[in-house]
């Protein structure tokens, strides 16, 4: 499926901000399941980009403005195409796992990380699982999948980056990024490797994953869902939060241990207090033969300042 | 240089300055009110506050104005950021940040003192040789400048120094005479005399104006003088020099323009005209003066430095209008 | 040495050394028989007018001196500063010079080799991991394991810019590497300054010796600084040193830095980045900056990238490295090869990736995570040195046999939860050397931190500092821990060992005590 991205976050500061310096993941990674045509980043104002791939293979677009603004808008437009994911053939043992190399070679996602840690509440709902599915490893993460989904309910700034994932467990509610970490946790106390997953979802409502028309322009949010690493297969990917596996309207900007590793935007600023934050996404999906863009943000031409990919 | 490093340096001179100033004044008072009415001393200790302007801050502190309460708020009192200690230890501190730029023997003429006081006991100097204690800071204020004198090189760092050091002397002496011009009478002869003490300018001014105690004389000498380094105009010259050699190809710097003005409207006033007119005002008007300089220094040459109110950007998914 | 020489000396270190009781250790200046070593002799022989008071009236005057130049480091007690002077032994460590040349050509090794280590980890293949050399996962939950610095180049791979490999000498008087720091070790400035101080207070020891100066560590550090700068900033690079300011305990040290240098000492907000290049604000406006030795931890360098309450760092520092634009010093993300269990793999590193043996042995270690290991360690507790992997300064040590029950027990439960948090060491028998304590002369424990600099070629400056445990008994030598240190002569090649003793070294021009407070 061929989708055009437009991500745009606007911030409104009440004081003249003198230094803002900051880090971008919201481009499209190229791997197996899709690949990206095209990218582009704007900042108003005009900033120079400086771009590299990070240690989990992200993109990341450094720029800073030194010079006094009251609002700072980043727009980074791109065009990726996804692809129909593999079936899933395999339904390996539980003690598979236990394989050294494949501990080693997916050491870093076995472990506690700070949205990803787990106690006693997370174990047990792990393991209650595991008695209930058996002894395959695709079973138990589905499972864990499944059980994310029930246990917590959607809830629109339920949730603040920080919270712990036990405690999210046991208020019932979170947002995407709480369903992600919650899953991630309950796989790795099994000793299911897993990664958390930021992207863009295709689609206008995430909680029932409705469907959009060709061509339909759809307002969403970035995106988090959750991969869990299978023996014999590779990385199986599930969005918790609407309850389904990870598809062609799923795109992928990277992974890492949880959020902190691919937050999509972390930076300073310097000289006011508490923005206003207008974050905002535009999907739409092209047929092949259409135009891939999206009307041109007109701007004083003299402040643009374009970073083409 | 760096910024940062320019205004430490710049504080330092101030600092050592002041705590000299302090002492100076502080000493000249104590002993010159030996055989005074209560009443002349207690008017004599709120003149010393109102010179170095803490005498509202000290009113607050609701306590009466004795020698002894003025000169332990005004030697050592914790609270007081302009006490001679307070001083001298802010004055290390600035020159500690920008110890690189110092030639040891500075750092160490400078540390050396402030060990010395910290070692003190201030309490028991202030009431039994109180005169030794005010010597000794005088003494070892000089003799940093000294040391400064001879061992810094004559770079941007001594520059700024001297230009804090010479700003806070011009509004010092300024001040004196504020406090002092009212009492013009001719009684008032030994008031006089000890604002010519306080500015260390007896001798010198005897050596001019012989045995005149004519205030006309004394304002115009320590308000003046081009020769008493003491005056507000000599340190006013001082410091611009100091400011002149600061600024890239001869550039005319606002600093630099202000003071000139103000130095300029000192080197061509005529002191019996001051006298007719309205004196303090005129001096409230150099002291302001000074201030602006000061500032415009500030602007000038420090204020590139970055204020610490850095926040950092969380942004999350689901976060806003969607999810 | 002819026997008589020697047993002259002998006999003339009887005042000072008269109690001196060598405790069954490795003396580093009697042999096992009780004779002077020869090195040490020409030492002695100067020493031997001086009676106790003698010495410690000339180590007031060194206190008084260190005092008032400000040679302190603060130590945080209960949120208060307060100003320490890092007491100066003053009776010097010497080094001979075949002995220096053993350390030296090991230090070259072992720092290339970690050198080359974390290139390798950090813009190389990981040749190392997938050669099985070191595991991944020891790696991977190193916490000096920056992910952030990962592609981050730096110029002729000098990681290690500046190096402070600690050495101890066990029973035999072997040289053995105890560990290894590579973030911001710190204690240059001691060295220097001690050799200053000793030659103001006891001017006449230096008599007949040929020591090796180490007043050029400034001008060799700047070399190095200077070799790995961007090569876009031409031939003249600006360097700065950063620190984190006048709170920090080892503020005199970068104050001593900067000016050793001629450069400029700034804070982190006294730094810009504009357009990912960086710049400080003087009072001309913004000057480039090409190179920054900081002494700033990683976590702090970039509020961007790392913590994000830091406002000791610069932000946008990060990425103006990877662009290139800058050149930070020591690289970030050392503290992976300084881990105390990655330690226990540098001899292997060392056959990897020089194909040699290693010239300088680590200290037996003993690594938890592996079942067999872990058990006989917890079986021997008692007897050995536990260290948490990623702490410095010798914070957390626990020493088996001066450890009590309680002490043993909350170690073995630390150790049980977080095994690869821990090694295990078998007690080295520190070497000693006569100390100054109260008013004789006593047995001490010693190590040694030579500073090794990198920047092409690798340098090591002829000394270091040596560490004195000042309790009786101690094994741990760290300032931080109140220990004191002594100045470290490295004799140079072919001196004369041979005191002539004809020709009067002490013939009483020797300053009086209030003079050599005038000369400090």
């Amino acid at each position: 499926m061929r989708l055009d991205i437009r991500y745009r976050t606007t911030f409104t500061y009440e004081n003249l901000v003198r230094e803002s310096q900051n880090e971008l993941r919201a481009c499209p990674r190229s791997d197996e399941n899709q690949g990206l045509i095209s990218y582009r980043l704007q900042t108003w104002p005009s900033s120079k980009v400086f771009a590299f791939t990070d240690y989990w293979g992200t993109r990341v677009d450094a720029f800073g403005i030194r010079l006094p603004h009251v609002s700072l808008e980043v727009v980074a437009e791109s065009s990726v195409e996804t692809f129909q994911r593999p079936l899933l053939t395999v339904a390996p043992h539980l003690e598979t796992l236990r394989d050294p190399a494949f501990i080693s070679a997916h050491h870093e996602y076995l472990q506690r990380s700070p949205h990803a840690d787990w106690g006693r509440g997370i174990e047990a709902e792990a393991r209650r699982q595991r008695e209930l599915v058996g002894d395959d490893v695709v079973s138990l993460v589905l499972a864990v999948h499944r059980v994310t989904g029930a246990r917590i309910t959607y809830a629109r700034g339920a949730t603040e980056v920080g919270i712990e994932v036990e405690e999210v467990l046991s208020q019932g509610k979170g947002v995407c990024q709480d369903f992600a970490h919650l899953a991630v946790a309950l796989c790795r106390s099994q000793g299911i490797p897993a990664r958390y997953v930021s992207g863009y979802l295709f689609t206008r409502d995430d909680s029932v994953g409705a469907d959009v028309t060709d061509g339909d322009v759809v307002e969403v949010q970035t995106h988090a869902w959750f991969e869990a690493a299978i023996p014999g297969f590779g990385w199986l990917a599930l969005d918790p939060t609407n309850q389904k596996e990870v598809g062609v309207r799923h795109v992928k900007i990277g992974h890492g241990r949880d959020y902190d590793d691919v937050q999509p935007l972390r930076g300073i600023f310097c000289g006011s207090s508490s923005p206003t934050v207008e974050p905002r996404v535009e999907i739409r999906r092209v047929r092949t033969n259409a135009s891939p863009v999206f009307d041109r943000h007109v701007r004083d031409p003299q402040m643009e300042h374009q970073q083409q990919q | 240089m760096l910024a940062r490093d320019a205004e430490s340096l710049f504080w330092t001179g101030r600092y050592l300055e002041r705590a000299e100033d302090t002492a100076r004044l502080l000493d000249v008072t104590y002993h010159g009110l030996l055989e005074t009415t209560p009443a002349e001393e207690a008017q004599a200790w709120s003149d010393v506050l109102a010179a170095v302007r803490l005498g509202r801050v000290f009113a607050e502190g609701r306590r009466p104005i004795t020698a002894a309460s003025v000169s332990e708020y005004l030697v050592f009192d914790p609270k007081n950021a302009g006490s001679i200690l307070s001083a001298v230890e802010q004055a290390r501190e600035n020159a500690r940040t920008v110890r690189e730029q110092l030639s040891t023997e500075l750092w160490e003429s400078l540390n050396s003192f402030c060990l010395e006081l910290r070692g003190r006991n201030l309490r028991a100097d202030l009431e039994f040789q109180p005169h030794e204690l005010y010597g000794l800071v005088r003494r070892q204020c000089q003799t940093v400048a000294g040391v400064a004198a001879e061992t810094m090189a004559r770079d941007e760092g001594w520059r700024f120094f001297v230009l804090g050091w010479n700003l806070e002397r011009a509004e010092m002496s300024c001040r004196l005479l504020s406090v002092r011009y009212r009492q013009l009478s001719p009684s008032a002869f030994h008031q006089w005399m000890n604002t010519l003490r306080s500015a260390s300018g007896l001798e010198a001014y005897r050596r001019t104006y012989q045995a005149s105690m004519d205030p006309a004389d004394v304002v115009e000498f320590l308000l003046l003088s081009r020769t008493f380094p003491r005056s507000v105009l000599f340190s006013l010259r001082t410091a611009e020099n100091a400011l002149g050699h600061l600024a890239l190809d001869g550039q005319l710097t606002r600093p630099l323009r202000q003071l000139g003005r103000l130095r300029s409207g000192l080197e061509f006033s005529d002191v019996r005209e001051l006298m007719q007119g309205d004196l303090g005002e005129e001096l409230r008007q150099v002291e302001e003066g000074i201030r602006q300089v000061a500032a415009s220094v500030a602007t000038q040459y420090f204020s590139n430095s970055r204020e610490f109110d850095l926040h950092s950007l969380h942004l999350l998914p689901g976060e806003g209008g969607g999810r | 040495m002819p026997p008589d020489r020697a047993s002259a000396t002998d006999a003339n270190r009887a005042s000072l050394f008269a109690d001196y009781d060598l405790g069954g250790f490795f003396d580093e200046v009697f042999d096992a028989d009780n004779h002077v070593r020869p090195h040490y002799a020409p030492l002695l022989a100067g020493l031997d007018r001086f009676t106790p008071e003698d010495l410690v009236r000339r180590a007031r005057i060194r206190d008084a001196a260190f005092r008032s130049q400000g040679i302190t480091f603060t130590v945080y007690d209960e949120g208060e500063g307060i100003e320490r002077t890092f007491p100066m032994d003053l009776l010097p460590r010497i080094v001979p010079a075949d002995e220096w040349q053993h350390i030296e050509d090991g230090l070259v090794q072992r720092v290339t080799a970690l050198n080359s280590f974390l290139d390798d980890l950090y813009v190389g293949e990981g040749a190392a991991i997938h050669d099985g050399i070191i595991p991944i996962w020891l790696v991977e939950t190193s916490d000096g394991f920056n992910r952030e610095a990962f592609g981050i180049p730096v110029p002729l791979g000098a990681r290690c810019l500046v190096a402070g490999v600690d050495l101890v000498r066990d029973g035999e008087g072997t040289y053995l590497v105890l560990e290894d720091n590579l973030r911001n070790p710190s204690g240059v400035s001691y060295v220097i300054e001690n050799r200053v101080a000793m030659t103001r207070v006891l001017p006449t020891v230096f008599a007949n010796q040929q020591i090796r100066s180490v007043d050029h560590y400034g001008r060799s550090l700047l070399n190095a600084l200077n070799r790995v700068a961007p090569p876009a900033s031409g031939d003249r690079p600006t360097v700065v040193v950063l620190t984190p300011g006048v709170f920090n305990s080892a503020y005199f040290e970068h104050v001593f830095l900067a000016s050793q240098m001629g450069v400029e000492l700034v804070e982190g907000r006294d730094l810009v980045v504009d357009d990912h290049v960086v710049s400080m604000r003087t009072t001309q406006g913004l000057q480039r900056v090409d190179v920054i030795y900081r002494r700033i931890d990683d976590a702090f360098l970039d509020p961007v990238v790392f913590r994000s309450d830091s406002t000791l760092g610069v932000p946008g520092l990060m990425a103006a490295a990877r662009a290139g634009n800058v050149t930070i010093a020591n690289a970030v993300g050392n503290g992976v090869a300084d881990d105390k269990a990655v330690y226990a793999y540098v001899p292997e590193l060392i056959r990897y990736y020089l194909g040699e043996e290693p010239i300088l042995p680590n200290v037996d270690t003993y690594l938890l995570w592996d079942e067999d290991q872990r058990s006989e360690v917890l079986d021997r507790l008692d007897e050995l040195v536990i260290k948490p992997v990623a702490e410095a300064g010798g914070y957390g040590i626990v020493i088996g046999p001066a450890a009590s029950d309680a002490e043993l027990e909350a170690c073995r439960v630390n150790i049980e939860a977080d095994p690869r948090n821990y090694i295990a060491q078998e007690v080295v028998s520190l070497s000693r050397h006569p100390s100054l304590v109260d008013d004789h002369l006593e047995g001490r424990h010693i190590d040694l931190r030579p500073f090794v600099l990198s920047g092409g070629d690798i340098e090591v400056i002829p000394g270091g500092l040596t560490r004195v445990a000042m309790q009786r008994g101690s094994l741990v030598v760290s300032s931080s821990q109140g220990g004191g240190s002594k100045d470290t002569w490295v004799l140079a090649k072919g001196a004369e060992l041979v005191v002539d003793s004809d020709a009067e070294t002490h013939d009483g021009t020797e300053p009086a005590a209030d003079d050599v407070e005038e000369l400090s």
